[in-house]
């Protein structure tokens, strides 16, 4: 090679270096919004159907408003300084309840617009809900809405003969403007949707059931059945629909026969292909509109925590004009989303943030204070500290575990119970703990204080029942008492006096130093306490749910946080065959008890039967429950508005920001550190904090949970 | 010039093959662990489950989903929709964190180089001298330290103890100097060392002692005659230097806030988000080896003594 040429390689070199420099330090600046909240990660979606968990839940509070909403009812309690919060109208002004407790009439608000501008009706609701059950949106919280007549048949995909059903033709259009008709491609938008088509069921044609060799796994099994039930073809009797979509179900029909895999054996020339043929729920009463502005739901069930629910985000309306034009998830794009609550998304990047800018045509658009929020996705626990300390954070919601104790002394720490619960599940289909009294007995001899305070610190409030406390009109059954003695006589009783002859028993818990540290604290108590030993196991998150889920374990950590602030939501776990039981315990008792309190009307008498269910599972100790979590958050001083509640809601509309007492405020938008931080950065790093002798408002009094666990309680 | 060819062409077609294999690997691998995308604590029913299943190809069978995949990729450029993040492509995700990954390994190299090379050489020249020892020490240490300790101490003096750079975040220069310093100080003084010692060997050869005998000014002798043959080991250790920097980034980007594409590989993975761990793992590959087969070229480039193969 050339000597010149090797001078220009090397020149070449130097350039091409300088503007990969020029290009690296480019950057789009954005000045920071005017409050900046740690939001954790990065919210999975912003639909409200498809969301779960914290950061999706702030971001959606802030971004819709439902039927009802969550605010502070009352005075904040004494003791825990917990505002309690209640359903309060939002998009309705004004709801009746039926003297049965079935029907709700909800009157919506004249001036509620999405924020394009189109009126929200109470159509909408009938088509957001009508999604939210759909099963190919897939919503985990679609339960929410099974006490409304047809939902759960609908939203499971069952159909009977003699069902009032409605058929999706395969034809759903195509964001081309062709069809899935015209091309044969499975479109799995479930969104818009193809032409509907009512009728009533008269038969099922069902091709021979596939024989499976007996060996075959459980997943296999599955497989092949849903496969079978795919080619069965469905023969209805597809009755009139009107102008206003009413169907004349017993008017003049016409014979069709359907089927969602065209190659099936029973087909004949006429079936026509289907996506699916559900019951027609959205036609069948459980929602009415009498006009644009008055939204009935009749209920099967007097559910008394129905207004809760309404003001949860999966029972939000969604635009139908944005999804049927973009489809799912394209309408969840920050240039496409359009939404109605008090802000709307201005900006989304990954593992960074959501922006959220004030929406000028929410209908309280004028008591919202703060004009833009952004929802940071930090990650680290010590980078959202220090991002705190810096002033690029306002609201860090999961502060360091190994600063909690100093950090708690502080007047910007909040803490307060929650309604959840961390317990132990155990595997009630293996000997020996398939025996209660060996359950009760291990239950019996956990220490929780010690827990409490020396591992998760901070003291959460040891758990002795399974409801937290804390939900208004429930009389807890009272529960166990932690007693040594009697737990080695119950041991005793089930024939291991002193604790010989029981087989060794794992404790399975997902990678994590707390859960870690926990377990080994209860490892340390059973050997101790009744020479049970324990082995430990840990295993990935994917993993480990695998095991639990097919139930194969003998006891495996868990947490669960409330749906809805009522004792049902724990509760209802452990129904017999229940999707999140995984302990193979049943107890027809428990299960009848449930089902009665769902039937009754009388509030009463139904947290009565909902305590004397909880009195059997205590008993019966299919569970170890461990403590109740708090939940923490640290926010600045001039953020006003912001006050603990039981679920850890906080409506960002409430909060305000306080220029004027904060002179330190400009430097802290400003991303700089001044001197006041630096003090409290530097006792952080020093010695614990003395307690601070300004008064607070709220002080915390539970302390601390171990907080990486308050998203997804893992 | 026609040799230079023929081997970008030969390696690119070793690129194809290594990242057919890797695909290969990965693709076994992710369906072999246990759990599965939809795995949660609420346990999803299976008529739902399925439903899931169909919108991501993960009910066709094995073979079919592997060639999909493959063909989308290849024919499309298409490394399909993000499984955990419902609201994004795997495309949508490398375009919006690469930028950033890719700005942080950038300004880590050039500071590593900048600093290493003249760290390196000033050692040299006043070897044995307590600079040198100094500078060497440091080395030392910087190699020693892994980059999340370093990070810690930097945050600690130049966010709290001195205020002149933000805590974490990204948007501006101030906010990526420090992680870029921080990524870089390992290569720098790996760098360093490489530098002095490829210095000390020219150093004692016999057209330095011409040069110098001919009266040449030192200055002009180190530049021209002693630098170029030193730095020879420094061009080869950029490969693993990239490397190291891009691995380096996924600890640093959670530290230090920053929305690259490091976290989403260990998320990808742990939540069994099958399209966008392919899609990190084949970025990683074909950066890797393009890097590497650049390293090759210039190295064969710039040393008259090695031919290219």
């Amino acid at each position: 090679m050339p000597p010149e040429l090797r001078r220009l390689f090397v020149i070449l070199a130097v350039v091409v270096m300088g503007i990969a420099v020029v290009w690296a330090t480019r950057f789009d600046s954005m000045p920071p919004a005017d409050f900046s909240i740690q939001n954790g990660t990065d919210p999975k979606t912003l639909d409200p159907h498809r969301a779960t968990g914290q950061p999706e839940s702030r971001i959606l509070f802030g971004m819709f408003s439902g039927l009802l909403q969550m605010l502070p009812d009352g005075d904040p309690d004494p003791v825990s300084g917990l505002q309690p919060m209640s359903p309060q109208p939002a998009v309705a002004k004004s709801y009746e309840v039926s003297d049965d407790k079935l029907t709700y009439t909800f009157h919506l608000r004249d001036d509620a617009v999405w924020s394009d501008g189109v009126p929200i009706t109470s159509e909408d609701f009938v088509w957001s809900w009508t999604r939210m059950l759909h099963p190919a949106t897939a919503c985990e919280y679609n339960f929410q809405l099974f006490s409304v007549p047809f939902a759960e048949q609908f939203s499971s995909g069952v159909v009977n003969v003699g069902d009032r059903c409605e058929v999706e033709l395969f034809d759903r259009p195509n964001p081309d403007g062709t069809t899935e008709a015209d091309t044969g491609e499975l479109n799995i938008q479930n969104f818009p949707r193809g032409t509907m088509l009512y009728g009533t069921l008269r038969e099922i044609r069902k091709p021979p059931e596939p024989e499976l060799a007996e060996d075959v796994t459980e997943d296999d099994r599955e497989e092949a059945m849903l496969n079978w039930q795919e080619s069965w073809v469905f023969v209805l009797d597809i009755a009139e629909e009107d102008e206003n979509g009413d169907i004349d179900w017993d008017g003049p029909t016409t014979r069709q026969t359907f089927t969602a895999d065209m190659d099936s054996p029973v087909a004949d020339e006429d079936t026509q292909r289907v996506h699916n043929v559900l019951v027609a729920f959205s036609k069948l009463g459980g929602m009415e509109t009498p006009d644009e502005h008055t939204f009935v739901v009749n209920l099967e069930d007097p559910l008394p925590y129905f207004p809760s629910l309404a003001a949860y985000y999966p029972l939000f309306p969604v635009p139908r004009h944005v999804i049927e034009k973009h489809g799912a998830p394209m309408w969840t794009k920050a240039e496409n989303i359009v939404s109605n609550g008090p802000y709307v998304v201005g900006l989304r990047r990954l593992r960074d943030r959501v922006r959220l800018v004030k929406n000028p045509r929410w209908f309280g658009a004028d008591s919202v204070a703060i004009e833009t929020i952004d929802a940071l996705s930090t990650e680290g626990q010590n980078t959202a500290l220090n991002m705190y300390e810096t002033g690029q954070i306002d609201w860090v919601t999961d502060p360091p575990t190994a600063l909690l104790e100093t950090l708690k002394q502080r007047d910007d720490f909040y803490a307060a119970p929650m309604l959840s619960v961390y317990f132990f599940r155990i595997n009630t289909t293996r000997k020996p703990l398939d025996d209660p009294r060996i359950r009760r007995a291990l239950s019996m001899a956990i220490d929780r204080q010690q827990i409490v305070d020396q591992v998760a610190k901070a003291g959460q409030v040891p758990a002795y029942a399974l409801v937290p406390p804390g939900i208004v009109g429930y009389e807890p059954p009272p529960g166990f008492k932690p007693d040594v003695d009697a737990a080695k006589q119950l041991l005793a009783d089930a024939g291991y006096p002193g604790g010989r002859g029981i087989p060794k028993i794992t404790l399975l818990y997902n990678t994590s130093e707390g859960h870690r540290a926990i377990a080994e604290v209860v490892q340390q108590q059973l050997q101790n306490n009744l020479n049970v030993k324990l082995e430990l196991q840990n295993m990935e998150w994917g993993s480990f749910l695998d095991k639990t889920n097919q139930i194969d374990y003998d006891i495996a950590r868990a947490g669960w946080i409330a749906d809805y602030a009522d004792p049902n939501t724990f509760l209802d776990l452990w129904l017999t065959d229940g999707p999140q039981n995984s302990t193979g315990w049943s107890s027809a008792e428990f299960d009848q008890l449930l089902k009665e309190a769902a039937a009754e009307s009388d509030a009463e008498k139904r947290m009565q039967l909902l305590s004397q269910a909880e009195a059997i599972w205590i008993d019966e100790m299919p569970v170890i429950p461990l403590y109740f979590y708090v939940g923490i958050n640290m926010v600045k001083p001039r953020i006003k508005g912001f006050f603990p509640s039981p679920q850890d809601l906080h409506p960002l509309h409430l909060m305000s920001i306080d220029d004027g007492s904060d002179q330190q405020t400009d430097a802290e938008v400003a991303g700089k550190p001044n001197g006041r931080d630096l003090f409290i950065a530097d006792r952080l790093l020093s010695a614990p904090a003395p307690l601070s002798k300004l008064p607070s408002i709220i002080r915390p009094t539970a302390p601390s949970q171990l907080p990486n666990e308050k998203v997804t309680a893992r | 010039m026609t040799d230079l060819f023929s081997y970008a062409i030969r390696r690119f077609g070793w690129m194809l093959l290594t990242v057919w294999a890797v695909y290969t690997v990965s693709f076994v691998l992710m369906r072999a662990v246990p759990g599965n995308p939809f795995s949660s604590e609420r346990t999803v029913p299976p008529a739902i489950e399925r439903q899931l299943r169909a919108r991501y190809n993960l009910d066709a069978p094995p073979i079919e989903q592997y060639t999909d995949y493959l063909v989308g990729i290849v024919t499309r450029g298409d490394l399909g929709v993000s499984i955990r993040l419902e609201d994004y492509t795997v495309n949508e995700v490398l375009a919006e964190g690469f930028p950033v990954s890719a700005s942080l390994a950038i300004l880590a190299l050039v500071f590593a180089l900048t600093l290493g090379v003249t760290a390196g050489v000033v050692s040299a020249v006043y070897r044995g001298s307590a600079g040198d020892l100094a500078l060497m020490g440091t080395a030392v240490l910087g190699i020693a330290i892994p980059n999340f300790v370093l990070a810690s101490l930097a945050i600690l003096l130049f966010v709290f103890i001195i205020p002149i750079f933000p805590a974490a975040g990204w948007g501006t220069l101030r906010q990526v100097a420090l992680p870029a310093l921080c990524l870089g100080a390992p290569v720098a003084a790996y760098i360093a060392r490489l530098t002095r010692a490829g210095m000390l060997e020219v150093l004692g050869r016999e057209h330095v002692r011409t040069a110098f005998a001919k009266g040449l000014p030192k200055s002009t002798v180190i530049l021209k005659h002693v630098l170029p043959g030193a730095l020879l080991p420094v061009v080869s250790y950029l490969g693993p230097a990239t490397a190291s920097v891009l691995t380096g980034s996924l600890v640093l980007e959670k530290i230090f806030a920053l929305p690259g594409i490091g976290s989403h590989f260990i998320y990808a993975a742990t939540q069994r988000d099958y399209t966008l761990a392919m899609g990190m793992v084949l970025t990683y590959t074909v950066l890797l080896f393009v890097m590497n087969s650049l390293v090759d070229l210039s190295y064969a480039v710039i040393d008259p003594r090695v031919k290219l193969q």
